[in-house]
């Protein structure tokens, strides 16, 4: 009976359940520190597609600014992504030789030397 | 004693008021046959009392020469030989041409005869009727015979003083080619044509000019004395009759008690070609940037330029040169092949003889040019031309930044914020999280 009753509210969700069991086995088996990861991948990610409309739509004049803050957005997303993947610990197995503080101090120095690019080329 | 002085100095004064002089010199040939010297005495003696010295010269004669070693020898020439057949060997069509271009003004009667003058005449696009016609008119009625003719002085006339009363003419009509430099003084009366002197009707001239097949000469397209102004200055006037000059038709009376206009309109004919009326120069031209005083090297595009050219007109009765804002006409081009800007260049309110204008270059460089060119009939022509570069902006003229790219500015800026924001975040650690250590812990666990 439990399982005839579980079976119809199984097929009742089925149809959004890929997503669903796909967000909740997210929210449940992420680490607080990569899904603040996340978010932050989520906001460059937004932040590049907000450009690109707007290079698209109104105005790609002064092109340089917009390869800078487009670029900034695009490196500042691998870089962070890179981080992710190698502070997941999931990758350990990968990353062996590469310990969380590496990774980070790596992540750092990529990101200052692309922010000190793009400023450079904003102007 | 010192009524004495005062005697001379007023003397002086006096003479120096009469003594009107042209911009260009004083010095005059007259060819003119010395028999007949005695009938233009009023035209010369006016001549003479203005200033001028006249030299008389037989058409025949071989001096005083016209050019000596190449160099005028005489500011002005009169050519009042229109019966003359033979002249000087050195007064030639060439020679007239080569005194216009050197700037020796020229006053040339025609007459009814083919001599050198009528052959000069098409060089000035003057088209002349058939030899031996005459202009001939039968209004209004008059006791003069249909060749003597009253004609008006058009009110708006500059060169003419437009008070005057009707000026008697005899002598040949000619029409006007369209060369740009050559223009009516005075045109025939609407009711005139050309025709062969000797008693024609208007039938006959239409059977000649059936016949002829060079159309009707008539009306008041012709003209009965032209200007033309040389582009190098010189004037030329040509005169479709000598006796417009002659003491006869001065003293001659238009109706009951009015003098004819003669006097006045030889006299004005002479001071217009001999340079006294209506001469023009450009004293200066300077351009600067709107609120500087000095003219740049080059300017960039988009700058904002005054231009200034200061004009005078010659005062002959001062013999002086005077600042002159009565042009309400003159133009500024900045041109680089082509005029990219035409404006008015107009007179500057209470700065005399001060003309200036304020424009923005236009968005493109290259080598420009101020341009003024001021040529209207019976004016000296007015010719400036001011080569300037303009340049674009230099590499650090252009603005830095533009509010266009503010979306670009934003999102770089908040990447940099982002990652200061997240490294600090994620240094500082997730409180419920652990540090790295414990994250790392966790992950040796999960191992």
């Amino acid at each position: 009976m439990s399982s005839s009753n579980s079976s119809p509210s199984a097929q009742s969700t089925s149809p959004q359940s890929p997503i669903l069991s796909l967000w909740k086995a997210y929210t449940q088996n992420t680490s607080d520190r990569l899904k603040f990861i996340d978010t932050f991948l989520v906001f460059l990610m937004a932040s590049g597609v907000i450009q690109f409309l707007y290079c698209v739509l109104v105005t790609n004049f002064p092109f340089n600014a917009f390869l800078a803050g487009f670029a900034s957005t695009v490196g500042q997303f691998v870089l962070t992504a890179s981080l992710r993947s190698q502070v997941n610990p999931e990758n350990r197995s990968e990353f062996k030789e590469v310990s969380p503080e590496r990774a980070f101090a790596d992540f750092a120095i990529g990101s200052i030397v692309l922010h000190f690019f793009v400023f450079n080329f904003l102007g | 004693m010192w009524s004495f002085y005062t005697f001379i100095l007023l003397i002086f004064g006096f003479v120096s008021v009469l003594d009107a002089k042209s911009s260009s010199g004083n010095s005059v040939l007259v060819i003119l046959d010395p028999a007949r010297q005695p009938d233009y005495s009023i035209f010369f003696n006016g001549l003479k009392e203005k200033g001028y010295d006249l030299t008389f010269r037989a058409p025949k004669d071989e001096a005083p020469v016209l050019i000596e070693d190449d160099i005028p020898s005489f500011a002005h020439v009169i050519l009042f030989a229109p019966d003359s057949k033979h002249f000087g060997k050195d007064v030639t069509p060439q020679a007239l041409v080569q005194l216009l271009s050197s700037q020796t003004n020229l006053l040339i009667a025609l007459g009814q005869k083919q001599n050198l003058v009528t052959s000069l005449a098409p060089e000035f696009s003057l088209i002349l009727p058939p030899p031996g016609s005459s202009l001939v008119s039968y209004f209004p009625e008059r006791k003069e015979p249909p060749t003597v003719v009253p004609i008006d002085v058009p009110s708006s006339s500059k060169i003419l003083s437009s008070s005057s009363s009707p000026v008697w003419f005899s002598g040949v009509p000619f029409a006007l080619g369209n060369n740009p430099l050559v223009f009516p003084i005075l045109s025939a009366p609407a009711e005139g044509f050309a025709a062969d002197s000797e008693g024609s009707t208007a039938d006959a001239l239409f059977d000649a000019a059936d016949k002829g097949g060079e159309g009707l000469w008539a009306g008041s397209q012709l003209a009965v004395a032209a200007g033309f102004q040389a582009l190098g200055g010189a004037r030329a006037t040509w005169v479709g009759g000598v006796e417009l000059f002659s003491d006869e038709f001065a003293k001659k009376e238009i109706s009951k008690g009015v003098k004819s206009g003669n006097q006045q309109a030889a006299a004005d004919l002479a001071a217009w070609t001999f340079q006294e009326s209506l001469v023009l120069r450009i004293d200066s031209t300077t351009h600067h940037l709107v609120g500087t005083s000095v003219p740049k090297e080059h300017y960039t595009t988009n700058d904002v330029v005054e231009y200034v050219a200061q004009i005078s007109r010659f005062n002959p009765s001062k013999d002086k040169w005077e600042p002159y804002s009565g042009l309400d006409d003159l133009q500024l081009e900045f041109t680089m092949l082509d005029p990219h800007i035409r404006t008015a260049l107009p007179p500057v309110p209470g700065s005399p003889g001060k003309y200036a204008v304020t424009f923005r270059v236009p968005d493109r460089h290259g080598v420009f040019k101020f341009v003024v060119d001021y040529k209207r009939k019976g004016w000296t022509h007015l010719q400036s031309s001011t080569t300037v570069p303009v340049v674009p902006p230099r590499h650090d003229g252009y603005p830095r930044f533009l509010s266009a790219a503010w979306p670009y500015y934003a999102g770089a800026i908040s990447t940099s914020l982002g990652f200061f924001l997240f490294s600090a975040i994620y240094l500082a650690g997730d409180p419920r999280e652990g540090n790295l250590r414990g994250l790392r812990a966790k992950s040796t666990k999960a191992q």
